[in-house]
């Protein structure tokens, strides 16, 4: 291939032996990794942040913000970009380059493409997040027209997502030059095919964003004289809807990389896993339908068809995924000499931070997964549309599955990366057992209130004293976002101590 | 064999029999699944709204406008008691829904809503009902309210600064 002839410069100045996993890496690549890592680190930081004042707000016996609307409208928008957006795409990234060159001893295609692309996110990331300190984007992260934000909002977006699929199109080159290079035989591994599967999926999400973004910033500079509500809601969750999945399938590559790592436990067949990530590319897209299932633009049928129908199909391959890792730690298990029907489940280091936050990564995953197959009906849609269901929803598998597997990834990566020892085993064995059962009330709390009818995206829920009865559900979900606020800081903290402080390999 | 390395030649080898079994699990749960969800919405009771037609927001504004007029209740400005048998409408903008409307309990109504200006949402408080509403489109909801009583209506999309306080009111006689 063309592409792939580029020379090679000093092939042994350019790798080092890991001595952590035996791995052959590649020094551009490693530091590019570390780079997309430590940015992602900051960005949940920042959403971490943001999450303080927004929950303790949305609490009503403490309500932060509940009379100052101004500070919430920025504190929801710059916790939805910081960590729907900022945060997973940066590990994503980091996820890319370790899967394509990291594991399988490959150099990476273009060191100043990967770092073109780096600045790229980081100028949008700080447009963004600028513009939203700065109260000129109370717009919520989905933006929805014709509300207005200032036009550095919007390009924050546009360069942001250029940015991705630059590391994108590097990730692609890059397994075909170690094809070329001949590191690569055979087919990719497992994860690696995953990654492959996220890759493609994000990269018909960031299509769909500029689609509805780019109208947007030129709406906003003058060129046009507006842009549809209904034109624009649609391509931006062809953007939202889209990349939820490639964080899904992002978390599931987590899942089946920590599996392997903390107790060498690894799916029975590969062709099963294979199968189940490309049943997400074509499942995918059209349960967009299901952010418009009490919107009037669309007909009934294709709400049934695209939002229910399509959505039960996109359950298939996690279920699959799910049952595969699961079978995979129980037969390692077994290997170790388990007996009876869950005598395995004793074996399972559940000291292992890696194994801990899988373990409670897949319970929370699965919980709010079948939460949203359900929600998925119009009927019951209807009931909790825009209310705190969705907010329990979207905690538990994006917070409580993608992040927490990120997490958990990072515990191993970083210290690989950095050549530092994680600073502190006994915090990261703490940390998931804390920040999943801060979630897990959360998500049973906010389930409730949804229920009840308690709105999402407001500062107050008192409406002058004429609401009915939703304080106890509210309040009960401050107890759970305490406790998660202090996991998250727990591996915050971790994180950076371990980069700045941690004992160096030598 | 292991997730993170290549497998080895002939990997591609027949569903063991545990991976067998999930499949069929989960093939079922989803063809059932899927067979429920159609026969529910062909044969159900399932009322969310499907009638809708395109409107701009002024020609929405004029027949909320001429609504209003036709139906006000004497000294009470905003408000309008709709005799049944008669649609409705309702329009959203920021940061409140206008007119209050007066329902007969027992009666069944189409409240048409639209909205002026942004995205809005349609909450009945304590009656879990929520609705989108866009500007450029009208939506048909069919109620049949059950007691009397005054009934909060508040906008459950975010829609700027006023959104927490965008309210209105159905009251049922």
């Amino acid at each position: 291939m063309a592409v792939a002839a580029r020379p090679s410069q000093d092939f042994r100045t350019e790798f080092r032996t890991d001595s952590l996993l035996g791995l052959k890496i590649h020094l551009p690549a490693q530091n590019l990794f570390l780079a997309n890592a430590v940015a992602a680190v900051l960005a949940l930081a920042l959403a971490g942040g943001f999450a303080f004042l927004m929950g303790f707000t949305r609490v009503p016996a403490i309500g932060i913000f509940s009379q100052n609307p101004d500070a919430f409208g920025r504190v929801f928008t710059g916790h939805g970009v910081s960590a729907l957006i900022l945060w997973p795409i940066f590990f994503e990234v980091a996820a890319l380059i370790f899967t394509s060159t990291m594991l399988l001893g490959a150099r990476i295609w273009s060191n100043k493409l990967g770092w073109i692309a780096f600045l790229l996110m980081i100028l949008g990331a700080v447009l963004l997040e600028a513009s939203v300190i700065d109260g000129v984007a109370d717009v919520g992260f989905t933006g929805y027209v014709p509300l207005v934000a200032s036009p550095f909002f919007y390009l924050g977006y546009v360069v942001f997502a250029t940015g991705a699929l630059l590391a994108i199109i590097n990730f692609a080159l890059t397994l075909a030059q170690a094809r070329a290079d001949g590191v690569l035989k055979g087919t990719l591994p497992l994860v690696t095919y995953g990654a492959a599967t996220a890759a493609i999926l994000a990269t018909v999400a960031i299509a769909s964003g500029l689609v509805a973004l780019v109208p947007t910033l030129l709406w906003t500079v003058g060129v046009f004289p507006s842009v549809d509500p209904i034109f624009y809601r649609t391509w931006f969750w062809g953007l939202g809807h889209t990349l939820q999945y490639v964080n899904v399938v992002a978390m599931i590559v987590a899942w089946y990389a920590l599996a392997a790592l903390t107790f060498k436990a690894n799916p029975i067949n590969e062709k099963y896993g294979r199968i189940a990530f490309t049943l997400y590319v074509f499942f995918t897209v059209p349960v967009l339908g299901h952010h418009f299932l009490v919107d009037p633009s669309l007909s009934p049928a294709v709400k049934i068809l695209g939002g229910t129908l399509f959505g039960f199909g996109l359950g298939i391959p996690s279920l699959m995924h799910g049952l595969a890792i699961l079978g995979s730690i129980e037969i390692a298990g077994r290997n170790l000499g388990a007996k009876g029907l869950f005598g395995w489940l004793k074996l399972v280091p559940w000291k292992e931070p890696g194994m801990a936050i899988l373990m409670v990564s897949m319970a929370l995953f699965a919980i709010a997964g079948w939460s949203g197959t359900v929600g998925t009906t119009v009927q019951l849609n209807m009931v909790t549309h825009n209310t705190m269901w969705v907010v329990s929803h979207l905690h538990g598998v994006v917070v409580g599955g993608t992040t927490m597997a990120f997490m958990g990834l990072s515990y191993y990566l970083v210290p690989l990366a950095a050549r530092r020892q994680l600073f502190s085993r006994k915090m990261a064995q703490i940390q998931p057992y804390l920040y999943g059962v801060g979630l897990l009330i959360m998500v049973v709390t906010l389930n409730w209130a949804g229920f009840l009818g308690v709105p999402r995206r407001t500062p107050d829920i008192s409406y002058g004293g004429a609401s009915p009865d939703w304080f106890l559900s509210m309040n009960l979900a401050g107890i759970g976002i305490a406790l998660a606020i202090a996991g998250g800081v727990l591996y915050i903290l971790n994180m950076v101590l371990t980069l700045t402080h941690g004992k160096k390999f030598q | 064999m292991s997730s993170l390395a290549s497998p080895e030649y002939g990997w591609w080898k027949p569903f063991p029999r545990h991976e067998k079994l999930w499949l069929i699990i989960i093939g079922v749960a989803a063809v059932l699944l899927s067979i429920i969800t159609i026969v529910w919405a062909v044969s159900g009771k399932q009322n969310v709204p499907v009638a809708s037609y395109n409107v701009t927001p002024a020609a929405f504004e004029k027949q909320v406008a001429d609504f209003t007029a036709k139906h006000q209740i004497p000294g009470a400005t905003g408000e309008v008691r709709v005799p049944p048998g008669e649609d409705a409408f309702l329009m959203a903008n920021m940061w409140s829904f206008s007119p209050v409307l007066h329902l007969k309990a027992g009666q069944p109504y189409t409240i048409w809503m639209s909205a002026k200006d942004v995205l809005h949402g349609f909450s009945l408080a304590g009656q879990n009902l929520n609705l989108m509403i866009a500007p450029g489109h009208a939506y048909g909801v069919r109620i049949t309210p059950q007691g009397p009583g005054t009934y909060l209506i508040f906008c459950n999309e975010y829609c700027g600064l006023g959104h927490q306080a965008m309210t209105g009111k159905i009251i049922v006689e």
